[in-house]
């Protein structure tokens, strides 16, 4: 049992800073007080760079889709300024991509439990009807969008690059990168749609481990709690 | 350049256009003779002088062809083949430019309100205030027309001459034609006309010529004249130019249903949240864990 102390060493930062952002610079899956530290510092700066640049390409790229949201395109400066930064934008939530494809992998192997999330497990999940006493730091859900975001990912910047530089490709190519590049983004928008929803509003807490980094104990023992078995070291089941 | 005089009958990227119905105006149309063309490159010349286009270095292609292919400041060509029939060789000659489709797949293809423009009288027009460059439309045009400016960074191609047109003059092309291969007028007209000479050359042993209109893009806003019509590939035409199924399928299928997916989605979330509210531990210690159940 990892437990760090809440009282900051003499001649580091003072009494009022909050203890559990310090720790989380540097450590995960550690104990800091009543919280636990979830997403280090590297972790979370890779998230938000993923997260801010697929906004931006969103906010960039929509008013392209369609004249629905030209409204978007103001806030930029304009369609034509959308043209030309849509696709750095791009390559920015790529390389961001690739960056948390190496980071995250290694936690992210799919058991035969998280493939049934897959079908209605999800949708009981949603309605909380799941025994969730198995799930560990990542449940499948949470699994499936990651490998869901590296493969929009992957299929956005194949596209896009095809959509960037059209007249130096072929004809077949730069059609069949239209059709991918609207269908990708199409199902990796309502995914992260599904996904934000989650994060925020739907379950109370979840935010924090992505700003601060760290959740309560409580948070941690009912939404995953073989992690916090993991991590505390307690047996005790989920409520 | 846009005209400030024709209204406009279709814009890219919005549902409908400004032609309010008051000054109804006939579609014109160009007419090519491509059996009395006899290649002096006039037109394009002519294209050239009118338009400013920068002068271009012509390339050797081992054929009587200026260039290669249309460009962003090439926008009318002389297409030149040579074929073998029994008995002898013979020259095939068209003018290659925008034909100015009345269902255009450049239009249907771009993103950006009001950047390719149809007007009243039918001519396909880019309008470069409002064009970014993204060439999209050059992926709708089964003619691979529309080419990329790189000076200016926008899409460039012929304009029928609209700023000569609406002032009722021919275009520079026509004009300049010294064999009257090429003509000017209404689409009625011009059809009647192609017609008239089609039928002259079936009569002189040319059994399969046609006027090439093409019913796949609603007909252009060019009719050529073809003696060997079973074969428009030799003139560099395609057989049945569509606008790209893939332009077609996205703009007209997967663009509502993505925004039925989205808005949809985002009304999920909502329902979900005043459905089952936000989802928290229960209240209180949790129970410990009995050794009985665990075992």
């Amino acid at each position: 049992m990892r437990e760090i102390s809440t009282r900051a060493p003499v001649g580091s930062a003072p009494q009022s800073a909050d203890a559990a952002v310090i720790k989380a610079r540097h450590a995960e899956d550690v104990i800091v007080g009543e919280e636990i530290i979830r997403h280090r510092l590297l972790s979370r700066v890779i998230h938000w760079t993923v997260a801010v640049s697929m906004l931006l390409s969103l906010i960039t790229g929509l008013p392209i889709w369609t004249p629905i949201f030209g409204w978007m395109a103001f806030l930029v400066g304009g369609l034509a300024v959308c043209r030309w930064l849509h696709p750095w934008l791009g390559i920015v939530f790529f390389a961001s991509s690739v960056a948390m494809f190496a980071h995250w992998a290694k936690g992210m192997g799919m058991t035969k439990d998280d493939w049934a999330w897959i079908g209605p497990r999800l949708f009981l999940y949603m309605k909380a009807e799941t025994d969730d006493s198995q799930v560990g730091k990542y449940n499948g859900g949470q699994k499936i969008f990651f490998f869901t975001s590296a493969l929009a990912a992957l299929a956005l910047v194949a596209s896009g690059v095809v959509l960037w530089f059209p007249l130096n490709f072929g004809q077949e190519l730069r059609e069949l990168s239209l059709i991918l590049h609207d269908v990708t983004f199409i199902l990796f928008t309502a995914s992260v749609i599904g996904h934000i929803y989650l994060g925020t509003a739907s379950e109370p807490g979840t935010f924090a481990a992505m700003t601060r980094g760290a959740v309560s104990k409580k948070w941690a023992r009912f939404h995953h709690p073989r992690w916090y078995r993991e991590v505390t070291g307690e047996k005790s089941q989920r409520f | 350049m846009p005209s400030q005089h024709l209204e406009i009958r279709r814009s890219s990227a919005s549902l409908r256009g400004s032609e309010t119905g008051i000054r109804q105006l006939p579609t014109v149309s160009k007419y090519i003779d491509t059996t009395t063309c006899i290649g002096c490159k006039a037109c394009e010349v002519a294209c050239q002088e009118w338009n400013d286009l920068k002068t271009q270095h012509t390339q050797q292609t081992g054929s009587y062809q200026t260039m290669p292919a249309l460009a962003a400041d090439y926008w009318n060509l002389i297409r030149f083949d040579e074929r073998e029939f029994e008995g002898g060789v013979t020259w095939l000659m068209r003018k290659d430019q925008c034909m100015h489709c009345a269902d255009p797949g450049c239009l249907a293809a771009c993103p950006a309100p009001g950047a390719i423009v149809q007007y009243s009288n039918g001519i396909v027009d880019v309008n470069p205030d409002q064009c970014i460059g993204c060439g999209l439309c050059a992926t709708g045009c089964p003619f691979d027309v529309p080419k990329f400016h790189e000076n200016t960074g926008k899409m460039a191609k012929c304009t029928l001459c609209v700023d000569r047109v609406e002032v009722s003059l021919e275009p520079a092309c026509i004009k300049a034609c010294p064999t009257g291969c090429l003509q000017f007028g209404t689409k009625q007209d011009m059809v009647a006309l192609g017609e008239h000479r089609v039928a002259q050359l079936k009569a002189n042993g040319f059994a399969h010529a046609t006027l090439y209109d093409p019913p796949g893009v609603k007909g252009t806003g060019v009719v050529t004249v073809l003696a060997h019509g079973d074969h428009p590939e030799w003139y560099g035409l395609p057989r049945d130019p569509q606008i790209p199924w893939s332009v077609s399928f996205s703009k007209r299928f997967l663009r509502p249903l993505g925004l039925i997916a989205i808005f949809g989605t985002i009304a999920g979330v909502f329902g979900h949240f005043l459905r089952h509210g936000p989802k928290k531990p229960p209240e209180g210690e949790p129970p410990q864990p009995q050794p009985s159940t665990r075992a």
